[in-house]
């Protein structure tokens, strides 16, 4: 059975008592998450009563999680990404891989190499086998026009791993050629960064997920469109689609039903859609379809989500966000 | 840790203003107001010639504590920011603040003070005034009671100022003088950073100027004559200074400044602002408030923090070396305060929301026992574990650290009304 985006809905919560940054799935019941503990905790979705198991030796929020083999791959906010044997429950390496806050990691599709992406606005490729930098990608302005530190947010491969692209908090898109470290093109979003100029005087928002379509032509991009009191993250959700190649934009997605950041980007082997995640502080998990922009189903969620991961085959996703981890089926 | 009244500092210098005050007082105990008192040249001048001066940072909206002064690192109420070690063994501060962390030797910070008031307004109206007010009351606020007590009555500079040029919040943070009257009130500027029509017409020469000065002092005077009106009072008085102040619009232009002094504070408002408050305390205004809005961070707390404290590190610590580099520092106190701090609780939108019950704030420079940290909040940061304070505590902090006994009474009539209430008292062990 192939996940089908009709049938979207929540069949199973967990409650967490911190908050959950990141989500690899080992099978459809084991998954590691990645906490505001400080820890990458092991536990069975199916088997509550089964023990949990922790990873300990980062030292702030682990927000990046990627399997790759038999080995764990977590990045955290200490700027670290470690290696870890699951077998044995050991730290096998760790790199001191950014002077910032690493925010995403992204396994490239072959799994050879790994993106991660640092509020020291670097963008670094590894070798997922032996820890080293295979790229070192600088495009992003450490500052913005409003002489504030900038973040970069978000990166995502191609499904050829040719190509990444990474993005920032004032909505600057770079896609990168990994054969040659070059950037290709690069594509604005202004609307993803609101600076409020005059009642508060500093900045929300900042593209927080990408995705490229199979195919290689879409690449989507998400965040949060302008905010009115940017105390909150009032703004409507939003996505833009583009033809990245002819740097056309397709489709803006502003979704009157859902506030907030959209999280996640993850596309449906198909190509024909996508899942977006994200909220304020409720949640939200939309399908939308890739060609129309459409939305095909969605659904609230219990609480702001963080990170999700896709199994076509049964059919299943798992979301984590603050205090819960959320089981749906499609 | 238990919170000492103080009615001095113990300075030499503060304690010759205190027996100045105290045996004048008792030789005209009931025949003359402790507001005249002040009044009386001699001691008056001796305070004021100390050329005491302070800067208000104030942080509208709600700085957090955790993100600041009082972190919690590992604790699931700490955030993912670290805590850094100080150029004073033992005092940690958040990661945010580098620059501050390696000049706190001239500054204490107080992490325990309980105010109660989690809304804006009412957060704001008692971090200003350091009470509430009362139905038949009005308190003057801190600046204006520093107006009152350190400014010269000649000065040709403003003696309060405050910049607020943020919207959000601005109507909680006005200045109010009280029953002082309105002389005291501040120069408030919230379209720019400097006074708008201050300057002389083009088309009115200086003599011009002066004349319709004299003819309008002349007249005026007749007028209040033969009557008792403190507000007509105030508004001669806010006349008679006008062409002090006029005189004093180059203060608020930076352009003056040298290149590298400007670069150095960096380019964003407040910096700019703060330049300003430097020049206007070394040109001998005695209170500066300087907002910086708005940091009422419900949602995104850690970023909003990221972007404001690397300000605040960066302006503040710029500040205080600009000013002890003049000199300025021993006698010039830098403050951060806010309306309330911020829950250590994290919320789903990964923001802080209002939290009075305990936070941070911190003095530096005049008075100040540098390298101290008063107070201390639980391992959570949810409840003040020792030291707590209110705000009229830590007014008479200030006004104990700038050489004013803070249980000066002034008379509104026959009744006295001390400038703190009547059970606050001062922290001693962060006084120099």
């Amino acid at each position: 059975m192939t996940a089908d985006p009709n049938k979207l809905k929540s069949i199973k919560e967990i409650s967490r008592p911190d908050i959950l940054f990141a989500v690899a799935a080992l099978s459809e019941a084991e998954i590691f998450v990645g906490s505001s503990d400080f820890k990458v905790h092991r536990l069975n979705t199916q088997e509550e009563k089964a023990e949990p198991s922790e990873l300990t030796g980062h030292t702030s929020y682990v927000t990046g999680l990627e399997l790759v083999g038999d080995q764990l791959v977590s990045a955290a906010y200490d700027g670290k990404l470690k290696w870890w044997d699951l077998e044995k429950q050991t730290e096998i390496r760790s790199i001191d891989a950014h002077a910032k806050w690493i925010r995403r990691t992204e396994r490239s599709h072959d799994g050879k190499s790994l993106a991660t992406v640092s509020d020291d606005m670097v963008c670094r490729v590894w070798d997922t086998a032996n820890g080293k930098c295979l790229h070192e990608l600088k495009g992003h302005q450490a500052i913005t026009p409003n002489h504030f530190p900038s973040m970069l947010y978000c990166c995502a491969f191609s499904h050829d791993d040719r190509f990444l692209a990474t993005a920032d908090r004032i909505g600057h898109v770079v896609v990168w050629d990994l054969k040659s470290g070059k950037e290709v093109t690069s594509i604005e979003t202004p609307e993803m960064y609101t600076w409020d100029p005059k009642a508060r005087i500093h900045s929300i928002g900042g593209v927080r997920s990408l995705a490229f379509s199979p195919d290689g032509k879409q690449l989507v991009v998400g965040g949060m469109g302008h905010v009115g009191n940017i105390d909150h993250l009032g703004g409507k959700s939003r996505i833009e689609i583009f033809a990245w190649e002819k740097g056309e934009r397709l489709h803006e997605l502003i979704d009157d039903s859902y506030k907030g950041l959209t999280e996640r980007l993850v596309f449906h082997p198909s190509g024909k859609w996508f899942i977006a995640a994200g909220g304020d502080n409720a949640g939200f998990v939309k399908c939308i379809d890739a060609t129309t922009g459409e939305t095909i189903k969605d659904s609230k969620a219990a609480t702001h989500v963080h990170d999700v991961r896709l199994a076509d085959e049964p059919g299943s996703l798992v979301t984590v966000g603050h205090g819960k981890i959320v089981l749906w089926q499609l | 840790m238990t919170k000492r009244r103080n009615w001095f500092c113990g300075s030499d210098e503060h304690r010759i203003s205190r027996r100045g005050f105290l045996g004048t007082a008792a030789a005209t105990a009931g025949s003359m107001s402790a507001l005249n008192l002040l009044r009386e040249p001699v001691l008056a001048d001796q305070l004021k010639k100390q050329d005491k001066r302070v800067i208000l940072l104030w942080l509208a909206g709600g700085a957090s504590q955790l993100e600041t002064w009082d972190p919690k690192p590992g604790r699931a109420t700490g955030g993912p920011f670290a805590a850094i070690p100080t150029c004073v063994p033992g005092i940690h501060i958040s990661e945010l603040m580098p620059k501050m962390a390696q000049r706190l030797d001239n500054t204490a910070i107080i992490r325990s003070l309980n105010t109660k008031d989690g809304s804006h307004d009412g957060g704001a109206r008692m971090m200003h005034l350091g009470r509430r007010d009362e139905a038949t009351v009005k308190f003057p606020d801190l600046g204006s009671v520093l107006a009152r007590e350190l400014g010269q009555a000649d000065s040709k500079v403003p003696d309060n100022v405050s910049f607020y040029t943020a919207t959000e919040g601005r109507g909680n943070a006005v200045g109010q003088a009280g029953f002082l009257g309105a002389r005291y009130m501040p120069m408030s500027l919230t379209t720019n950073s400097k006074p708008d029509d201050l300057s002389r017409l083009e088309s009115i020469s200086d003599l011009d100027h002066q004349q319709r000065h004299e003819l309008r002092e002349l007249l005026s005077n007749k007028f209040i004559e033969y009557r008792h009106s403190g507000s007509l009072r105030s508004h001669n008085e806010a006349y008679a200074r006008v062409r002090g102040l006029m005189s004093s619009d180059k203060l608020f232009d930076i352009s003056d400044e040298p290149e590298s002094v400007r670069q150095r504070y960096g380019p964003s408002l407040f910096a700019e602002q703060c330049l300003i408050a430097r020049r206007l305390v070394e040109a001998g205004t005695p209170f500066v408030k300087v907002s910086r809005a708005w940091w009422d961070s419900h949602g995104q707390n850690f970023e909003t923090h990221l972007e404001l404290v690397s300000e605040l590190d960066h302006v503040m610590s710029t500040l205080l070396d600009d000013l002890k580099e003049r000199g300025m520092l021993e006698n010039t106190m830098v403050i951060t305060l806010s309306e309330f701090g911020r829950t250590p609780k994290i919320n789903a939108s990964l923001g802080r929301d209002h939290f009075a019950s305990a936070w941070s704030c911190s003095l530096s420079g005049c008075g100040i026992k540098g390298g101290s940290v008063y107070g201390e909040t639980d391992d959570d940061g949810q409840t003040v574990k020792d030291g707590e304070m209110d705000a009229g505590d830590l007014f008479a902090t200030i006004y104990e650290a700038l050489g004013i006994d803070p249980h000066t009474e002034y008379y509104l009539g026959s009744r006295p009304i001390p400038l703190v209430h009547e059970d606050a008292s001062a922290v001693t062990d962060v006084l120099a």
